[in-house]
């Protein structure tokens, strides 16, 4: 990467510095169309399936109409918005409800996606098989899947039926605590279940780590403990910013969230409220949004960059 | 700390089997306490992952009394196959599953060329305005399908698209659809990686943009062609919301879609049995159906899924 970008820049200067000509400037528009040239597609794709629906949305949030048809649009202003937040009782608790979530789920799969990383890096026989294990949710964990396999009850229960945990739980301690444990439990298997791609950024992440580092550290006498916390953990750390964005990201457009559910039952499903539903939808993104900005913003200062990264 | 003081001390004795044709073997120094815990975990967070398939398949294969029987957990009191034809029949397999290859085969295909064809021209072309761009590319990730489900139904329904495959091939052969942000980003990092020699000598031979990107990049990206391809089969395969939004007659449903609505179905497939036969068993036979194909398909990829990110340098 770093030869592509410093040949990149000689060339740069190359052109810089010759005289220009005719032939000289021609190639450059030439090199520039072809640039439009590739990404015309995504442009083209861009306006049609994503900017002009995010405008139409946005336009339609102002509005209320009957059927499927945009011609008897009936302006509401903020209507749509004040009936979310002050109106609708089950629109702010889903949302809170859903930020909660994400909020005790976001940490949970980014440290079990790291741990899990750094035991499948181990160089130990087997464990390539493991990382296939490990992978397997990524597979086969359609949502629809999941979602019978926990309505059929393969949750924290069955995982724990060799050590009967809430059993003793609800022997020494008592019913509401077996009962917090059952969903602990649940929610654990639940989440990890979502770990496929961040273990696999981190894995990636993790084989980077040049071993001559870990070679100095272990010189100098560091333990295994510190080398984790000394030389991966800050080397790992922009990878864990990737990361850390790709969670929010999935989790907050993830098919399970109550919010979701119900801007699509608002739209589709109870009376197509098409407006309303598209306030909803802005509410929501506006929300994910902000959070990113702050979780990049906060996480930003501790990312630790070695070297030349402008790749 | 003690098993580093060994080490080194014995490099320095110079022990025999630290040289091995004149260079140093590298050894981690892991004591067997540490090998046996590793493996403890490893196996632990195996048997996560892997309790949920064997549970299917062994309540897939258990009849009624079964399922009531405490004493019955694992391994049934025989092999009950009927719930496999049954759910066989009531999910349609395979109208479905020629629904399910026909979104996932066709939406990954246009996903990989045209991922490719712009990544590529993110990585290896200078022009005004391509990092702002990439900007938007990022955004795009951001954007919750919800926010811009509606409008785009009232696209597609005007367009006439409601309960055909376009709303999901179409978009995606402009480098959109589920995740397709994702795989530009990825093309873009690899073609980054990739020398410029090649590229310069088969401009300078004359060809054109196109074919230079086609006939020299393309084969070369090939590990990242692989990857992208695969994962794109595997998310359309599991994607839900959309297709559910899109398609709402059930000869068009996917075999995810199937599930849920396993039961009425039945009762379609059997004349008002369904009750009589519906239970858990047989839904998990119908799970089982369900992933038997991106299962199957993994068994046989999975060193690229494993390896994918390795092999396009996402991560640097």
């Amino acid at each position: 990467m770093k030869i592509a970008v410093s040949r990149d820049d000689a060339l740069a200067v190359a052109r810089a510095t010759t005289p220009v000509r005719r032939r000289r400037l021609s190639l450059t528009t030439q090199r520039m169309l072809e640039g439009y040239f590739f990404v015309s597609p995504w442009i083209v794709g861009f306006l049609v399936f994503l900017a002009w629906p995010l405008f139409q949305s946005f336009f339609l949030s102002f509005h209320e109409l009957q059927a499927t048809s945009l011609t008897d649009l009936k302006w509401k202003g903020i209507d749509n918005y004040k009936e979310a937040f002050f109106i609708d009782a089950r629109f702010v608790p889903k949302l809170l409800a859903t930020l909660k979530n994400n909020l005790l789920d976001v940490p949970v799969i980014m440290i079990f996606s790291l741990f899990s990383a750094i035991l499948a890096n181990q160089r130990i026989k087997g464990v390539i098989g493991f990382r296939a294990v490990f992978f397997l949710p990524l597979v086969i964990g359609s949502a629809q899947v999941i979602k019978q396999l926990f309505a059929q009850g393969v949750g924290g229960a069955t995982l724990s039926q060799g050590i009967n945990v809430q059993e003793l739980v609800y022997q020494y301690i008592g019913a509401d605590a077996a009962a917090g444990v059952s969903d602990l439990l649940n929610r654990l298997l639940f989440v990890l279940w979502k770990t496929g791609v961040q273990m696999l950024i981190f894995l990636a992440g993790l084989n980077s780590v040049s071993p001559v580092l870990y070679e100095a550290a272990r010189v100098d006498g560091a333990t295994d403990w510190d080398r984790f916390w000394k030389v991966t953990l800050p080397l790992l750390s922009p990878v864990i910013l990737v990361n850390l964005v790709y969670t929010i990201v999935d989790s907050f457009t993830d098919t399970f969230n109550q919010v979701l559910e119900y801007i699509q039952q608002t739209a589709f499903a109870g009376g197509f409220r098409l407006g309303y539903a598209a306030s909803l939808g802005w509410v929501y993104f506006a929300v994910v949004f902000l959070i990113l900005f702050v979780v990049i913003r906060i996480t930003n200062q501790y990312v630790f960059y070695a070297g030349d990264r402008s790749g | 700390m003690a098993s580093i003081a060994a080490s080194s001390t014995s490099f320095i004795v110079g022990r025999p089997k630290w040289w091995r044709d004149g260079q140093i073997v590298r050894r981690r120094s892991i004591t067997f306490l540490q090998r046996a815990f590793t493996y403890i975990v490893l196996i632990d967070i195996a048997f996560v992952f892997l309790v949920p398939i064997f549970y299917i398949m062994a309540t897939s294969l258990k009849t009624s009394q079964d399922l009531t029987d405490p004493t019955i957990v694992w391994i049934p009191s025989g092999f009950f196959w009927i719930n496999y034809p049954l759910a066989f029949f009531s999910m349609a397999y395979v109208k479905s599953l020629s629904n399910s290859l026909y979104i996932s085969l066709g939406s990954a295909l246009g996903q990989t060329v045209s991922c490719a064809f712009v990544g590529y021209g993110f990585a290896r072309v200078r022009f005004p305005g391509r990092d702002a761009l990439f900007a938007l590319v990022l955004f795009t990730f951001l954007v919750p399908p919800q926010t811009i489900i509606v409008p785009l139904f009232i696209l597609y329904k005007n367009l006439g698209w409601i309960n055909t495959y376009q709303p999901f091939v179409v978009p995606s052969f402009f480098g959109h659809g589920l995740k397709g942000a994702l795989f530009v980003v990825v093309f873009r990092q690899f073609f980054k990686t990739l020398p410029w020699e090649l590229e310069e000598a088969a401009r300078i031979d004359g060809a054109s943009a196109f074919a230079t990107w086609w006939r020299i990049m393309v084969p070369l990206a090939m590990p990242a062609v692989v990857v992208v391809f695969l994962f794109s089969v595997v998310w359309h395969w599991n994607d839900f919301f959309e297709p559910f939004i899109y398609l709402n007659r059930m000869e068009y449903f996917t075999l995810p879609m199937r599930l849920s609505v396993l039961s009425p179905s039945l009762d379609t497939a059997t004349g008002g049995q369904a009750s009589d036969l519906f239970n858990e068993a047989l839904v998990m036979a119908a799970v089982f159906l369900v992933i038997l194909p991106p299962l199957s398909i993994y068994l046989f990829t999975q060193r690229f899924f494993v390896e994918s990110i390795d092999r396009t340098g996402l991560v640097e």
